[in-house]
């Protein structure tokens, strides 16, 4: 078994994939570029569920838009619709049926977007900007869960003006993921609390966070039974780390990686380090995918303990990626992302972007995240 | 305290003083940092080895062992794993164990770079709340858990319903339990369950349908607790439904044996990571948030801890605050701009004519001051709708609200004012 070392970047490697020896760092992967993306960074992309035919892409961004865009077979985007919030749409989530799209927005709202009418309708509301927005399908009940700075988490049938549920967190929620029965929320200060959704969410367990940094991305992974049975969690500082929920043996099955840091093995060089923005489990093969303020997107398999394939450097750090329902398409999103601010102090206004924001989709042959399958890159956002 | 026999206790790498569970990891971690050909990658057994190994087929001469501390790069010095290490620095190694633990134990080890130290501190903290969890959980267990889940709630549920209100924080771990069992059961135990467990959640419950498919549920619930004791139909469908959960259920037996101890092991071995992908150079980096992690997390309100971002050998891409990179741009003026004041938000589905606009028509003054950031999307528009309106392509009634305004009817709030753009 091979452990996580080296990086071996794949741009070393040098196949046949990036032909050109100008490497265009706008695009260097060659992936497709979908059209009419919003005009600042993008926060959040997610990919209809299977019950809808073809592959529609969410979007949302710091310019208070979410764009829907569908994702054509022959790699081709075409922009869909689009519906705004009064502040920066920080994530969004499909209903089970395709039917719903929920956003949520720093202007501490969340909405419900119904698709065939077009129409959006509020459905939530925090007392801060509201971070993480998910759906949740129970056999004895269905809502939204929405997690903000205001330290709650709180779950709306989304009739009601009212929650369900409110739960207290001990910080503010930075990232979450939901794969029912499992529910697991990242907060400020390196919290992390896993909450079982079984009849009624309730907190499952605190744990103690395996990294040492604040936290900042996390993904839920399935076992062969395609239940959850444990989350890969990312931090600012260029680490992931795999952690079960039951291992039988906690101190050899859970493990951390290192990711996104500008030189491998060179140890004579100061590195970089930077902040692992998400994470995406394939949800087929089970490898995972990350993106970095690096520019870079990686996969790895948390089984093999291996890294599979780390993209070509992109000119702009990559804020998000999913990937579609049987992972065929992968898309990111290459947008500024802040994280490059001069250190001088609160009153300077950093730097406004150097462009607007760019989306990628990145297909393979289907047969997996191996290096073979992505010889033909499809599409490209 | 055991035997001082082996070489100082636990087994430590001489090349860069790091500390390991096992020879074995020890001997990992030394073939994968230390004896590594930096040139094909291949892993020697020893520092002799590698030299040769250079010599021979790069042709190359190495004279320092890599990734080892200044004083500590002779690679002529033939050590494998803890053999091979000359006396005098093993006496010194034991020397400096001593007057760590002579210096009031691992408190002083917060800064050290060493995983496991961090990970004694969590194990130890999180046994209070496993001994707190296992106070609890005997008059739980006992009655009701050799015969089966179903019953150990209900015999559990009078024992838990005085205890609720004191012991909120150690009930979630035990919670779980119930469900799994009750699930084939459509939600009748959690019934009774949920007034102990969500205080203020029954007052909420009648006016929205949590299950839909058991209304009545809300009339029983305050009658639960005396009729439980009458529910003979349980029975037959408790066996053991933890076959579809396989999650959680594993928990309940982990309350059954050992309590809150399957928990507590497996966060703090997870906060250890001995794997030769944990350097030194990102070790460094760790210190400054232990000042974070000590901190009590509720200094929200407070200006924020600043991490140290900068070590000799790594720099960390982010901010200094130890907000996220959300929270720092979000602050900024020209994303406050539009959100609602208080008592300005609108909670009602948005009225008819606002077709998916939401930008609130009652707030017109707050348009005035957008430029250039949010000058494109109009122009955006009429790329973005191609003409397909329906995305979805399913049903007429779809259509007819796009086409009874302009093309852009989709912001009308937008466009009313003009030339803005």
């Amino acid at each position: 078994m091979s452990l996580f070392g080296t990086s071996s970047s794949f741009g070393t490697g040098g196949t046949g994939v990036f032909g050109s020896t100008t490497t265009d760092s706008h695009n260097p992967m060659k992936d497709v570029e979908v059209t009419s993306p919003p005009d600042d960074s993008i926060s959040c992309l997610a990919f209809s569920p299977p019950s809808l035919p073809g592959n529609f892409l969410i979007g949302g961004s710091w310019a208070n838009d979410v764009r829907c865009w569908e994702v054509q077979d022959n790699g081709q985007t075409v922009p869909k619709a689009q519906q705004m919030h009064t502040g920066p749409v920080l994530d969004v989530c499909w209903s089970d049926d395709g039917s719903k799209v929920f956003t949520a927005s720093c202007d501490k709202t969340a909405k419900m977007w119904d698709l065939n009418s077009n129409q959006a309708m509020q459905i939530a509301q925090h007392d801060g900007p509201i971070r993480t927005i998910h759906w949740i399908k129970a056999p004895n009940y269905s809502c939204v869960m929405t997690g903000s700075w205001d330290k709650t988490l709180k779950f709306w049938d989304t009739r009601s003006p009212n929650p369900m549920m409110s739960l207290q967190m001990p910080e503010r929620c930075y990232c979450a993921d939901v794969v029912y029965p499992m529910a697991v929320v990242a907060t400020a200060e390196r919290g992390l609390i896993v909450y079982q959704l079984e009849n009624q969410p309730s907190e499952f367990r605190r744990i103690d966070s395996p990294l040492k940094h604040q936290h900042r991305c996390v993904a839920i992974f399935k076992d062969k039974q395609n239940k959850p049975t444990g989350f890969a969690l990312g931090s600012i500082e260029g680490r992931v780390a795999i952690h079960y929920i039951n291992p039988p043996n906690p101190a050899k099955d859970n493990f951390t990686f290192k990711c996104h840091r500008s030189n491998g093995t060179n140890t004579t060089t100061p590195q970089d380090i930077y902040a692992v923005n998400a994470i995406a489990f394939h949800p087929v093969h089970g490898t995972l995918a990350t993106v970095g303020s690096d520019g870079r997107f990686s996969f790895w398999d948390k089984d093999a303990r291996t890294k599979l394939k780390t993209s070509e450097q992109l000119d702009q750090p990559i804020t998000a990626c999913c990937f579609n329902h049987n992972g065929n398409i992968f898309a990111y999103s290459s947008s500024y992302d802040w994280s490059k601010v001069e250190r001088k102090g609160p009153a300077l206004e950093p730097r406004p972007p150097p462009q607007a924001s760019h989306g990628a989709v990145h297909a393979g042959a289907g047969t997996g995240c191996r290096f073979q399958a992505w010889s033909r890159p499809i599409c490209v956002i | 305290m055991g035997r001082k026999k082996k070489k100082q206790l636990k087994p430590w790498c001489w090349y860069c003083n790091r500390d390991f569970d096992d020879e074995k990891i020890l001997i990992q971690h030394q073939k994968a940092k230390h004896f590594k050909c930096h040139i094909c990658h291949k892993k020697l057994y020893t520092g002799p080895g590698l030299a040769i190994h250079c010599m021979q087929v790069h042709k190359e001469t190495i004279d320092a062992v890599p990734n080892a501390i200044p004083g500590r790069t002779d690679i002529e010095l033939e050590i494998y794993g803890m053999e091979g290490i000359p006396e005098k620095d093993m006496q010194d190694r034991r020397r400096v164990l001593e007057q760590k633990t002579q210096d009031g134990q691992k408190k002083k080890q917060n800064q050290d770079d060493s995983d496991e130290e961090d990970d004694d501190e969590a194990g130890t903290s999180y046994q209070q709340p496993a001994a707190q969890q296992a106070a609890y959980v005997p008059p739980m267990t006992q009655p009701g858990m050799p015969q089966g889940m179903a019953h150990a709630s209900y015999s559990g549920i009078p024992h838990m319903m005085p205890g609720v209100p004191p012991m909120m924080p150690g009930v979630p771990p035990m919670m779980p339990g119930m469900p799994p069992g009750m699930m084939p059961m459509g939600g009748m135990i959690p019934g009774p369950g949920m007034p102990p467990v969500m205080p203020g959640l029954p007052s909420g419950m009648p006016p929205h349908v949590i299950r839909p498919g058991i209304p009545h549920m809300a009339t029983a619930v305050p009658g639960a607790p005396p009729g439980m004791p009458a529910r003979p139909v349980i029975p037959p469908a408790t066996t053991q439904s933890s076959v579809s959960k396989p999650l959680f259920p594993s928990a309940v037996q982990s309350q059954q044996t050992a309590s809150g101890q399957s928990p507590s092991a497996s966060t703090t071995e997870a906060t250890k990571s001995t794997f030769p992908a944990y350097t030194q150079a990102s070790a460094t980096s760790t210190n400054p948030s232990s000042s974070t992690v000590a901190k009590p997390p509720a200094t929200v309100t407070s200006k924020p801890a600043n991490l140290a971002t900068t070590s000799a050998t790594s720099k960390l891409m982010h901010p200094d605050e130890d907000i996220s990179l959300e929270e720092r741009r979000a602050q900024l003026p020209r994303y406050q701009r539009l959100i609602p004041r208080l008592g300005q938000a609108t909670m009602a589905a948005a009225p008819a004519g606002a077709v998916g606009g939401i930008m609130p028509p009652q707030q017109p003054g707050m348009r005035h001051p957008i430029h250039g950031q949010y000058g494109a999307p109009p122009q955006v528009m009429p790329g973005f709708m191609p003409g397909g309106m329906p995305p979805y392509g399913q049903s007429a009634p779809m259509v007819p609200p796009f086409q009874g305004g302009p093309p852009m009817g989709m912001r009308p709030p937008v466009m009313s004012p003009g030339g803005r753009y």
